[in-house]
């Protein structure tokens, strides 16, 4: 069977994940140290800011998922009382379902976030790398893949930007087309301006100016970008350059009036100007965003955009939770299938040997018989053996649907001396 | 008309009858991906309409064999190469749900007319009525293109403003690409049909004396030229860009086509090809 033991960053406050995911990483041979456990197959770490999972296939499975369950509580020195309330436990089609969940990003902290993919690939192929997987854990893994693709492709769920500097990188890319050497300016140094700059520099703007009103910090941030750094008095020529304007100054009037920017558009002949003013109280006078090719947007504007794609995303959760259903239950039919299937074919097989060897010895007295009565007695053996193994078939193949024929195929493998 | 040349021109325009679907629906559900498909079905009906041509000029027996019908495929025919052409350059796939539209309803209206129509009189054939047929239709293909530019810029332009990008805004295409498409229409549009109406002019002087202004197509197509003429100054020498210069584009192009439908069916002109 398949078991998961974790925590994630629902079920855990900060300090415990941040403990358990040191005592992880301190620990040397950590895969080969979770193998050893008695009963435990196959084993899969993964660890994140956000969360800690072992994904493993288990032969004594209530067993050797409390054993699991104690390793985690032990590496992050979790009280018992933690331990009770971080860890979940699943198994079977829920294990298969909630990994499939993570790696297409339906469980993270940011739903459609890409980064966990890679995350889980990275598991993987340490597992790999250290022979911890087998044909279970390698199948199921390969699946979460596909699942997490179809998801990325097939639903929107990680289409539109879902914080305030990555909407307004993909509004410069709606306004430009091509951020490719489109020039920014940066007027005051709040952070937020300084991470949406970041982001439309590795979109490929290239030209940073900062103005600010004190002319060191200027230069601070100017230097971080290879940027230009130019006093508040110039601002008025500056305006005239650029195509984006990121302001987030602490200024109690507006910085950037309306008149300023009407001038401004007729002397950089009514190129576009994308105005973004992520200050409270606004840098921006709202006036500029009536001038023709002005487009001005204000935090209230990109938080709008932010909450009807975050609206969005969860629509299209929906959508990939029934991929995840329809992947989930592929896999659990192959798995369902591996249990149960060599073990049914080896007894038909070891019965028609059987049946084969015994119609050999017979046919020397069964040559004094007509055609027809041969055929009658070879159709009653074949019939008999049917009838003894139809009950021990059906059996296995309906345990095998609750996950639960691994005691059933190993007594009919030894009943019947299936590995001699 | 051949069989070979009816078939292909039959399936240019099933082609180009399912692109149209297919981009009109792109927009309805909002899927970038519906758009490649169609442009790559309108590729498939260029080419068919390529053959189409090209099969008809290898019968070409003299312009008595030049009708409405070549006419209007060759306007066809431009405007769908134009745009294609556009499409290896910039991804602005959603355009063809403006273009497309027009690219059939030429390609109807061709099938409607005769081809074996003598659309030019014999004593007015020759190649400076080809150049002057073929400029001004490249031109007017050219502004179509504008146009449809700048239609879809005046929508995207008014989502933008309005801080409401949503589904739609994200597929269409940017600003900033749109507007260059309308200015590339426009910059080429213009000495095309210039050179066209020269060449047109030149030739009247010759044919007609000094009577010809008094075609109304041609005192028309005069005021159109005027009209992009102006707008193709404030673009290059005042800098007007963007919304203003869309409206101005979509006007001039419906003003053309009005007059050009206008006249052809309520006043007496030597053009008289739709």
């Amino acid at each position: 069977m398949i078991g998961l033991v974790g925590l994630n960053h629902k079920t855990a406050p900060l300090a415990v994940r941040e403990r358990l995911f040191a005592g992880c990483r301190e620990q040397e041979n950590l895969l080969g140290g979770l193998k050893a456990i008695d009963g435990v197959l196959e084993i899969l770490h993964l660890s994140t800011c956000n969360r800690v999972e072992l994904v493993a296939s288990l032969e004594d499975a209530p067993r050797a998922l409390d054993e699991l369950e104690s390793f985690l509580a032990r590496y992050g020195g979790l009280t018992d009382e933690e331990a009770k309330t971080c860890l979940y436990t699943y198994r079977d089609r829920e294990a298969i379902r909630h990994l499939f969940r993570v790696t297409s990003s339906l469980d993270s902290l940011v739903m459609g976030e890409a980064q966990i993919l890679g995350q889980v690939k990275d598991a993987y192929r340490q597992a790999l790398a250290q022979n911890a997987t087998g044909v279970v854990l390698n199948r199921l893994l390969h699946r979460a893949f596909r699942a997490a693709k179809r998801v990325r492709t097939e639903t929107g769920i990680a289409a539109n930007p879902v914080s305030v500097s990555f909407a307004a990188v993909e509004l410069a890319k709606k306004i430009f087309g091509t951020l490719a050497g489109r020039k920014i300016l940066i007027i005051g140094a709040g952070e937020m301006a300084e991470l949406t700059c970041t982001h439309l520099v590795g979109n490929g703007a290239e030209d940073i100016t900062v103005v600010n009103r004190s002319p060191a910090q200027a230069r601070l941030l100017a230097e971080k970008f290879h940027g230009a750094a130019r006093g508040l008095g110039e601002l008025d020529e500056v305006l005239c350059d650029v195509d984006i304007v990121i302001s987030s100054t602490g200024a109690p009037t507006y910085v950037v009036t309306g008149e300023m920017v009407r001038r401004c558009l007729r002397k950089r002949k009514n190129r576009l100007l994308f105005l973004v003013d992520i200050a409270v109280p606004r840098d921006i006078d709202p006036a500029a965003d009536d001038v023709e090719n002005v487009y001005l947007y204000n935090i209230d504007h990109l938080q709008n955009i932010v909450d009807e794609n975050i609206k969005n995303r969860r629509r299209e959760a929906l959508k990939a939770e029934a991929i995840i259903e329809e992947e989930a239950a592929n896999y659990v039919s192959w798995l369902k299938e591996l249990e149960a299937v060599p073990t049914i074919v080896s007894l038909r097989s070891k019965a028609e040997n059987i049946v084969r060897a015994e119609m050999e010895k017979a046919s020397v007295w069964m040559q004094s018989l007509e055609n027809a009565d041969r055929e009658k007695v070879e159709a009653l053996v074949h019939g008999i053996v049917n009838k003894v193994l139809h009950a021990p078939v059906a059996v296995m193949k309906e345990e095998s649907a609750e996950f639960a024929s691994q005691d059933i195929v190993a007594a009919a493998r030894q009943l019947f001396r299936l590995d001699d | 008309m051949t069989s070979v040349e009816g078939i292909l021109f039959a399936a240019a325009l099933f082609c180009c009858a399912l692109a149209t679907a297919g981009y009109l629906l792109s927009l309805l559900v909002r899927r970038v991906a519906l758009a490649k498909i169609s442009t790559w079905i309108l590729a498939a009906g260029f080419m068919l309409l390529t053959l189409n041509l090209l099969v008809a000029a290898v019968h070409w027996t003299g312009w008595s064999s030049f009708g409405s019908r070549h006419f209007l495929s060759i306007y066809a025919w431009v405007i769908a190469g134009i745009y294609l052409g556009l499409q290896l350059k910039t991804k602005t796939r959603l355009l063809g749900a403006f273009i497309a539209p027009f690219i059939l309803l030429f390609l109807i209206a061709a099938a409607g007319q005769g081809s074996d129509r003598n659309l030019v009189p014999s004593q007015w054939q020759g190649g400076l009525t080809t150049l002057h047929l073929v400029l001004a239709i490249a031109g007017e293909a050219l502004f179509v293109l504008a146009s449809a530019a700048g239609a879809m810029l005046l929508i995207q332009n008014n989502l933008l403003k309005n801080k409401k990008p949503g589904p739609l805004g994200r597929l269409l295409p940017s600003l900033g690409d749109l507007d260059q498409i309308n200015h590339f229409g426009l910059l080429w549009g213009f000495p095309l049909l210039t050179l066209g109406m020269i060449g047109g002019a030149v030739y009247a002087a010759f044919v007609w004396g000094g009577s010809w202004p008094a075609d109304p197509k041609v005192v028309w197509s005069f005021a159109v030229w005027v009209f992009y003429g102006f707008l193709l100054h404030q673009r290059l020498a005042i800098g007007w860009k963007g919304s203003r210069m869309a409206v101005l584009s979509c006007l001039g192009l419906s003003f053309f086509l009005l007059s050009a439908l206008g006249i052809r069916f309520c006043l007496a002109t030597v053009h008289n090809f739709i």
